[in-house]
């Protein structure tokens, strides 16, 4: 549930209208133009059919120096970004040899990506014991994992019902492995038992057969809203209808729960009930690659069939290393406290920016707890505002847009890392509170600041 | 005005073609663009409201005609052309027939159609074209008419 301004929603719809009546006026003068100039290419095919490309032409690449901005070193609390600039109106951007030293604001959560060690077998002993599972399986990349793992555990005659704002690898293993699809209201267990019970009645689609398997996909943090998944409730409802539940847990395995272990801890669900827990390693340990936690008997066979582990490359040594060092940090193995004063850190982090960008106004989405903060910015054009206005106030942003996320709800995402420090927080909270004044995306009232100084008084007292 | 705040609920539609229409706002925002641009078009060209509002209709219908029931496909490419077949009316809610957005969008050329014959005392030409014109529109929003395609005009190859 959004709560939209309803004058942001006009305007939104407005804005998008007038790009999409330029782009389109646009075109048409480049094919008037075209069929004037000669074509080298006789009697070949077009690359792109149609409108295919028409978006990333004539909206994405207007503001493309927002996005996949390159960065020069290694992720941490401050990175430098480097500049690029464009002499063709973005159409194309060179990089030039300046970098800038900018406070960034993407997931690298623990900030964990320092010492690699040399490598050690047997690690996945190590992930079972943090996971808490039987057997994983693990592989070099994380959106293949979901994209390899889903046509396997699943075909024609099988039905996988996912949330509405599911990841795209998720999305294309579903498309992939021939089940029929079926999408629920994101988070809404009440929607969820509906579409069951209706696809449990109806049974296959034409044959009315019943269904050979019911798989429903979840995350545990949706990484565009900041959202916890109502797991407790989803997991009642799968036991009684005999669906299994998978939990994509990209990027709340580290970051959330008491020790780290991601949301199944945070809610109090038993990993038993959670058949299939997925997650990577990008985002918490930072390393790269993704795992698979489940049964023997699943890993078994996925390691037979599975194209992913079959065919592919293991993950690399550096990489595995890595992430065995960080589980030896969170779990406090290595000697030091560091990972549990590392999660406590980003607890507290995470709350105080939530609670404060709310106090000052904006619209933030998201569950307490939960690292990842979507700002509302709605207007098209508010995306590259924002963007290139921190930029100049050394403070790096991503924006994120259609298609990643529905058309009208364009957002700034902001991850909370563990390495940040209040001082630095403090910082980026004045150049947001500044950069949003001057955009205009503060949509609810802020808090008066007298209120915070009685509630200090009362403490006091 | 800008205190008001709409509940948006998540759609529940895969298609980002036409998953916008869900929103609350859509409406309000196309009938207000009708109405600003009779505005423009009675400012620009000067001529009586009537025919101002033919001219709305007859643009209307052309764009509408254009974006909903010729063009084919999605302006992106993630979603690897599985809707290359259908237009955008094809492919709203689903390709479910007689949802409420559809009502709405049936309505629309036809009270243009009443207030533009009306305001011009339905004298020829001008009802001609309107007429002509709401023909085209309300029949290729039939039901029936679902992934027809008449005398193969706008079929693939």
């Amino acid at each position: 549930m959004i709560k939209i301004p309803y004058l942001a929603a006009l305007t939104t719809l407005f804005s998008y209208g007038l790009l999409f009546v330029f782009g389109q006026l646009r075109d048409f003068f480049r094919k008037i133009f075209d069929y004037w100039s000669h074509s080298k290419l006789q009697g070949y095919a077009p690359i792109c059919l149609g409108l295919e490309d028409f978006y990333i032409r004539r909206l994405y690449l207007r503001i493309q120096d927002c996005f996949n901005r390159p960065i020069s070193s290694p992720p941490d609390a401050w990175f430098d970004v480097v500049e690029r600039i464009s002499n063709d109106n973005n159409k194309t951007l060179k990089r030039t040899t300046k970098v800038s030293r900018n406070f960034p604001q993407a997931p690298a959560v623990l900030g964990l990506m320092e010492a690699l060690q040399p490598c050690i077998p047997n690690w996945r002993s190590v992930w079972r014991i943090f996971v808490g599972k039987p057997a994983a399986v693990v592989f070099g990349m994380g959106y293949v994992t979901n994209s390899a793992i889903l046509p396997v555990l699943i075909g024609k005659g099988g039905l996988i019902i996912s949330d509405s704002l599911n990841h795209k690898s998720i999305i294309n293993g579903a498309r992939g492995s021939g089940a029929t699809v079926r999408v629920f209201q994101h988070n809404t267990p009440y929607h969820l038992e509906k579409v069951l019970r209706e696809q449990i009645a109806e049974g296959q689609p034409r044959t009315h057969r019943p269904w050979k398997k019911i798989i429903v996909v979840v995350e545990g943090i949706y990484s565009m809203e900041g959202e916890l998944c109502k797991l407790p409730e989803i997991v009642a409802i799968c036991k009684k209808s005999k669906a299994y539940v998978y939990l994509d847990e990209a990027h709340s395995v580290g970051a959330v729960g008491k020790t780290g272990r991601g949301v199944c801890e945070l809610l109090g669900v038993d990993t038993a009930d959670v058949d299939i827990m997925m997650g990577t390693f990008t985002k918490s340990f930072g390393s790269c690659g993704g795992y698979i936690a489940g049964s023997k008997e699943l890993i078994k066979y996925l390691k037979y069939t599975c194209p992913a582990h079959v065919y592919a490359t293991s993950i690399s040594p550096p990489a595995a290393q890595q992430i065995i060092s960080s589980i030896k940090v969170i779990l406090g193995e290595d000697g030091s406290s560091r990972g549990a004063q590392k999660l406590a850190r980003i607890r507290e982090n995470c709350n105080f920016f939530r609670s404060e960008l709310q106090k000052m106004g904006f619209e933030v989405l998201g569950d307490n707890d939960s690292p990842v903060m979507p700002i509302m910015l709605y207007n098209p054009s508010k995306i590259p505002a924002f963007s290139r206005e921190c930029l100049k106030q050394n403070v790096a942003v991503v924006t994120v847009a259609f298609p990643a996320t529905p058309l009208l709800l364009a957002r700034a995402r902001i991850c909370i890392s563990a390495a940040h420090t209040k001082e630095d927080l403090i910082k980026a909270l004045e150049v947001i509170s500044r950069v949003g004044d001057l955009i205009g995306i503060k949509y609810f009232p802020a808090e008066p600041k007298k209120q915070q100084l009685e509630e200090t008084r009362v403490k006091f007292e | 005005m800008a205190n008001l705040y709409v509940q948006a609920m998540q759609p529940t539609d895969l298609n980002r073609n036409t998953e916008w229409f869900t929103y609350p706002g859509v409406w309000t925002t196309y009938i207000l663009i009708l109405f600003f641009s009779w505005l423009v078009v009675l400012s620009v060209f000067g001529c009586s409201p009537g025919m101002a509002w033919t001219i709305v209709h007859l643009s209307h219908f052309a764009v509408t005609y254009q974006f909903f029931h010729w063009k084919k496909g999605t302006p992106f490419a993630e979603d690897q052309g599985v809707y290359n077949r259908l237009t955008w009316w094809e492919q709203i809610d689903n390709g479910k027939q007689l949802t409420r957005n559809r009502k709405f969008l049936l309505v629309v050329p036809v009270v243009l159609y009443l207030i533009a014959s009306h305001t011009t005392d339905y004298q020829h030409p001008m009802l001609f074209l309107n007429t002509l014109a709401v023909f085209i529109l309300v029949v290729a929003k039939f039901p029936h008419m679902h992934k027809v395609r008449i005398f193969g005009i706008n079929a693939d190859q």
